[in-house]
């Protein structure tokens, strides 16, 4: 993604005014990630219009693709119930926007581990993310763990990939030895995939 | 909870009261029939009457199926909890315990048993009987081991552990061959044997006994006063598979690292009858001995690749 000569500021008024806008950027050459992230934070979460792709699983953090961008980009909605996370993982090559719709999730960032990863992995930073905000990284920027730290309320994240993927790396905290995982959908437009 | 609620709705099935303030929940609640789910997470509850009493009569005490506390202020769970034999679902995360009693085993039902976030130190064995449960959730909290006991719980299938004080797991563990879900980052687990530099030599009746045992040296109850022939019998098997070694009060904890289908490497504690049964150090024989460790960690890998659908985070 490069900056386009010009960049619109665009203003989602629902979920489905945010996915055909979406649409229209991805429709270009070039795609500006800042566009991107200030498209997604201008939505303004409304459970009315993303309630029926938000499943949540007792056992852990579903994800529930929501639309998939005619190739380009990947939309899903991820549900995490109290004190769910992720592993530390990796973006595959790909540009990774995650906003939040409902509670909060923390957001901890690390440092790729050294080739010969035989040590504990180092901590960059961390952030509890609020509603309506957006974040974004890459594989540049570095790993994340993302997990939702309440114990008494669920939190559901809205989550751009582009270009999509279904396979990346997780990482052993305590070691940094990496270890490749598919990733599979748990809905997929709003119906539950049966596995 | 407003006074005549069972006569307004006495078909009440679901009631969430959470985050009103309450502080206490009454006798409103023993005349609700129907009642199966009651969320009341995010309250000022932790006094006493924050459960009525007289539960165990109520019809309550069978028709509950979920409950949630979290966000409460329960430094301990209230005995009245576990009158309510119907429960499948616990929540209490988020408050102020600082232990499990053991009676949790009287919610026989229970699936699903939610403790993050709370103060808890230890895990009772009890904890162990519940036969249904599924998912346990014990994150951030203070817990420093989990009883080997903890391996009966032959339903669990996603256990959370991180943000604890662990250093070990039970070798146990791997007896879990339905889990699919097991979090313990945030433990300061360790990453390398240390080998126990105050280990108590045994006693020279300790050696006696174990070489009685060992060489099956015969002898009667008259051949011995009956302080010995009563300590003869609490020999313990060493639980080395392939030593036929006992011993009776001194036993060496050995941390080993089993890998996890070369994902993980977790520390594991086994006990054994002495260093030399089973030690990477042992100068004597030591072709046997590599043998015999190599051998039980193959036993502990193939168990481990049971697990291999684990996520370890």
């Amino acid at each position: 993604m490069e900056q386009p000569v010009q960049t619109e500021t665009w203003k989602a008024r629902s979920l489905e005014e945010l996915v055909r806008i979406l649409h229209q950027i991805f429709a270009e050459d070039k795609v500006s990630v800042d566009e991107v992230q200030a498209l997604m934070e201008s939505y303004e979460s409304n459970p009315e219009e993303w309630l029926q792709y938000a499943k949540f699983d007792q056992y852990r953090y579903t994800r529930n693709l929501v639309d998939n961008g005619n190739g380009k980009f990947n939309l899903m909605i991820l549900c995490w119930g109290e004190g769910h996370g992720s592993s530390i993982h990796d973006h595959t090559d790909s540009h990774c926007f995650m906003k939040i719709l409902q509670g909060n999730l923390k957001e901890t960032l690390f440092e790729w581990p050294e080739k010969k990863g035989n040590g504990e992995m180092t901590k960059k930073s961390e952030r509890v993310l609020r509603e309506n905000q957006c974040a974004y990284i890459n594989d540049s920027i570095g790993l994340h763990r993302v997990e939702n730290i309440s114990h008494t309320e669920p939190a559901v994240s809205l989550h751009l990939y582009s270009p999509p993927f279904d396979t990346c790396n997780t990482f052993d905290q305590r070691t940094g030895h990496k270890h490749k995982v598919t990733m599979t959908f748990y809905s997929q437009f709003g119906e539950r995939t049966v596995c | 909870l407003p006074a005549g609620l069972s006569q307004w709705f006495p078909a009440l099935e679901v009631l969430d009261v959470s985050g009103t303030g309450l502080t206490e929940m009454g006798m409103e609640l023993l005349s609700l029939p129907c009642l199966h789910t009651l969320l009341a997470k995010n309250n000022r509850l932790g006094g006493p009457g924050s459960l009525p009493k007289g539960l165990e009569q109520a019809p309550l005490a069978r028709s509950l199926r979920v409950l949630n506390l979290s966000g409460n202020r329960f430094s301990e769970v209230p005995p009245a909890l576990l009158q309510l034999r119907g429960l499948r679902s616990l929540s209490l995360g988020g408050n102020r315990l600082h232990g499990i009693p053991p009676d949790i085993q009287e919610l026989y039902s229970l699936e699903f048993l939610y403790l993050g976030g709370n103060f808890i130190t230890a895990i009772p064995p009890e904890l162990a009987k519940l036969p249904s449960l599924r998912y346990l959730v014990l994150c951030d909290n203070k817990i420093q081991s989990i009883p080997p006991q903890l391996a009966q719980l032959h339903s669990l299938r996603s256990l959370s552990l991180h943000n604890n004080l662990l250093t070990y797991l039970p070798r146990e563990i791997l007896n879990l061959v339905h889990l699919e879900e097991l979090s313990l980052r945030g433990n300061p687990l360790v990453v390398r044997f240390v080998r126990d530099l105050t280990y108590n030599p045994p006693s020279l009746q300790e050696l006696a006994g174990r070489t009685v045992k060992t060489r099956n040296v015969p002898y009667a109850p008259s051949d011995l006063p009956d302080s010995l022939v009563r300590y003869l019998s609490l020999a313990s098997n060493c639980p080395n598979p392939k030593c036929g070694g006992v011993y009776f009060d001194s036993c060496v904890r050995q941390i080993k690292f089993v890998d996890f289908c070369g994902k993980y490497r977790l520390p594991l504690m086994h006990y054994l009858c002495s260093p030399e049964c089973s030690s990477p150090f042992s100068s004597a024989s030591q072709s046997s001995t590599s043998q015999s460790e190599s051998d039980s960690e193959d036993e502990a890998s193939v168990a481990a690749h049971r697990m291999q659908k684990v996520l370890l985070g």
